[in-house]
């Protein structure tokens, strides 16, 4: 008996977002489907990728990364050279050097030295703040002021400073935020309805659902998407059809496999190499789940990734 | 599963104020209790005109267009024993949100109303019932399966026929709940769709006492599989139980705020 696809369709599709302007904009969501499940529906929007630099500087002790930025020593030299990495979709600007255990800079420095990156790159911006929550709700007001009209998508509102957040970069500023919760699938449908009864409209709100490096309960993490994306589309449920930005590249560089030497572990190879596996089969873990974007480190993370999404879409 | 769907009561030509509204053409009366029954959860708003004998087209176009125009295109369930009227409502009816539903038929006199549906890719609400009350499950599960077949026959989705059991009021016939619940059961285990006019059953009860009443009958019956109900969703405890029955059937995911979305 020859094999008749029955496609599986909803009335319902995640909402698309853009960041950016002019010529260089990444647009996430616009599906109504799985992910990749292409043969049930045309992906409006194919997954995106970040890279992502800090203000601190690029990690130099990783020979591929010192490589890709060599001669770059202010924030935009990185800036203006991460968006020339190929498989580049958009800038992810992490803060760190604003967290108050790490240089504590200024909100007023900080701003300003992000508007000269901002500056120097066409690339849609996302803003990771520095995961600090009452210096975070400080430095996004500034900054979506300081980067009006760039529709710049900012990382994260949490349960803490969604009032703030949301009042100052997505109200006032026509910004763009992005609602996050820790692997938390009721806080997150929590986040976005208070949110949205702030005023701020569905489609300028992403999910950061939180993520963890694979091995490290990633079982939790893609039942969590799971859940989120059928209540999505088979469930019609519009306080979870926010299309998903996951951080990867901050959960991965941090666990063992990552950072310890080969000199410690010799039977484990070279260390960069297996940082950047991490990388890969993270996000490929994360975009499997339905993450609309994720946002990466590396230059050869990137190139993986990005070969893999054009291959399956 | 989706979501328990509440069609709101309230837009009913046997309401002095809407009765007036409808004569007149005064279209506040209707939209303000339009916006009042989409603000408190309704997912489909009830018109019903009465018989409307004469008049009855152009007073469904007036009210469709009406409500549809100033409320978002709300989808419409069409209320009036005057076919011509709900075809005429059909005709300048907005789907974007959702298809017409066509109210109602049965295994009786009504039962051309399924062809209506079927011509015009409407939902019908298909009362298990042919002159009067069923007796018991036998025959409420044999018109079930006539009008199963007769919309089948003219292509229809079994998902656009809504199957109304006919709730019964408690005060006369209390021995006969149960077997109206599994009946209801019966539907779902079939796969059916199922709706039907749930405060029939707190009819001429004390006021104060209906809400109580609808509201432990809806759980029971969505406990049962009943995935819709013709009802007030002004009625504060009974949107509290649906939308409390719907977590926990995992109809919707849980968050702290679910009794305000």
């Amino acid at each position: 008996m020859p094999f008749k696809p029955v496609p599986q369709k909803f009335n319902a599709k995640i909402n698309s977002l853009t960041v950016g302007t002019g010529d260089r904009t990444a647009t996430l969501g616009g599906e109504s489907s799985y992910p990749f499940y292409g043969f049930d529906a045309p992906i409006e929007n194919r997954p995106k990728i970040g890279v992502e630099i800090s203000d601190i500087g690029a990690d130099n002790s990783l020979p591929g990364i010192a490589e890709y930025y060599k001669g770059c020593s202010t924030l935009p030299e990185l800036a203006k050279r991460a968006s020339e990495m190929p498989g580049a979709d958009f800038l992810a600007i992490s803060l760190d050097g604003a967290h108050p255990d790490n240089g504590d800079r200024s909100v007023e420095d900080t701003t300003a030295l992000v508007k000269e990156a901002a500056a120097a790159v066409d690339i849609p911006i996302v803003i990771e703040g520095c995961r600090n929550i009452e210096k975070d709700a400080k430095l996004f007001e500034k900054i979506a002021e300081a980067l009006d009209g760039r529709n710049v998508l900012f990382l994260s509102a949490r349960e803490e400073n969604y009032k703030s957040v949301s009042a100052a970069a997505a109200m006032a500023y026509s910004q763009k935020i992005g609602a996050e919760s820790a692997v938390d699938i009721n806080l997150a449908k929590q986040l976005n309805v208070l949110i949205s009864q702030m005023g701020v409209k569905t489609e300028s709100v992403a999910m950061n659902l939180g993520s963890a490096a694979a091995g490290y309960g990633f079982e939790y993490v893609a039942t969590t998407f799971d859940r989120v994306k059928s209540a999505a589309l088979a469930q019609n449920d519009n306080m979870l059809q926010m299309p998903i930005v996951t951080p990867v590249a901050s959960e991965t560089w941090t666990v063992k496999e990552s950072i310890v030497s080969e000199a410690d572990f010799p039977e484990w190879g070279p260390a960069e190499e297996r940082g950047v596996n991490m990388e890969i089969a993270t996000a490929s873990a994360c975009l499997a789940a339905g993450s609309n974007a994720v946002i990466l480190r590396h230059p050869e993370s990137v190139a993986a990734v990005s070969k893999l999404i054009a291959e399956l879409i | 599963m989706g979501k328990f769907i509440v069609i709101g009561e309230r837009i009913h030509c046997i309401s002095p104020v809407i009765n007036k509204a409808m004569q007149e053409r005064d279209p506040e009366p209707i939209l303000k209790r339009a916006r009042e029954q989409i603000e408190t959860g309704a997912a489909y708003l009830d018109v019903n005109i009465g018989p409307s004998e004469k008049g009855g087209e152009e007073l469904m176009k007036w009210a469709v267009t009406t409500i549809q125009q100033a409320c978002d295109n709300v989808p419409l369930c069409l209320d009036t024993s005057n076919r011509k009227a709900i075809e005429a409502g059909i005709s300048v009816y907005n789907r974007s949100k959702g298809k017409p539903i066509v109210n109602s038929a049965d295994a009786g006199d009504r039962i051309e109303n399924i062809d209506l549906a079927a011509a015009n890719d409407a939902i019908v609400l298909a009362l298990c019932s042919k002159a009067g009350i069923s007796s018991d499950n036998d025959e409420r599960m044999g018109y079930c399966q006539e009008l199963l077949e007769r919309g089948m026959g003219l292509g229809m989705d079994t998902e656009d026929i809504w199957f109304d059991p006919l709730f019964l009021v408690v005060k006369g016939m209390q021995d006969k709940q149960m077997e109206v619940l599994s009946f209801i059961k019966d539907l779902s285990d079939m796969g059916l769709n199922s709706t039907g006019g749930l405060s029939n059953i707190s009819n001429m009860m004390p006021k104060h006492i209906r809400p109580i009443m609808d509201s432990a009958m809806v759980a029971m019956a969505m406990y049962c599989g009943l995935t819709s109900a013709i009802a007030n969703p002004a009625d504060l405890r009974l949107m509290e139980t649906i939308r409390s029955c719907d977590v926990i059937k995992n109809n919707t995911l849980y968050a702290d705020s679910y009794l305000e979305i």
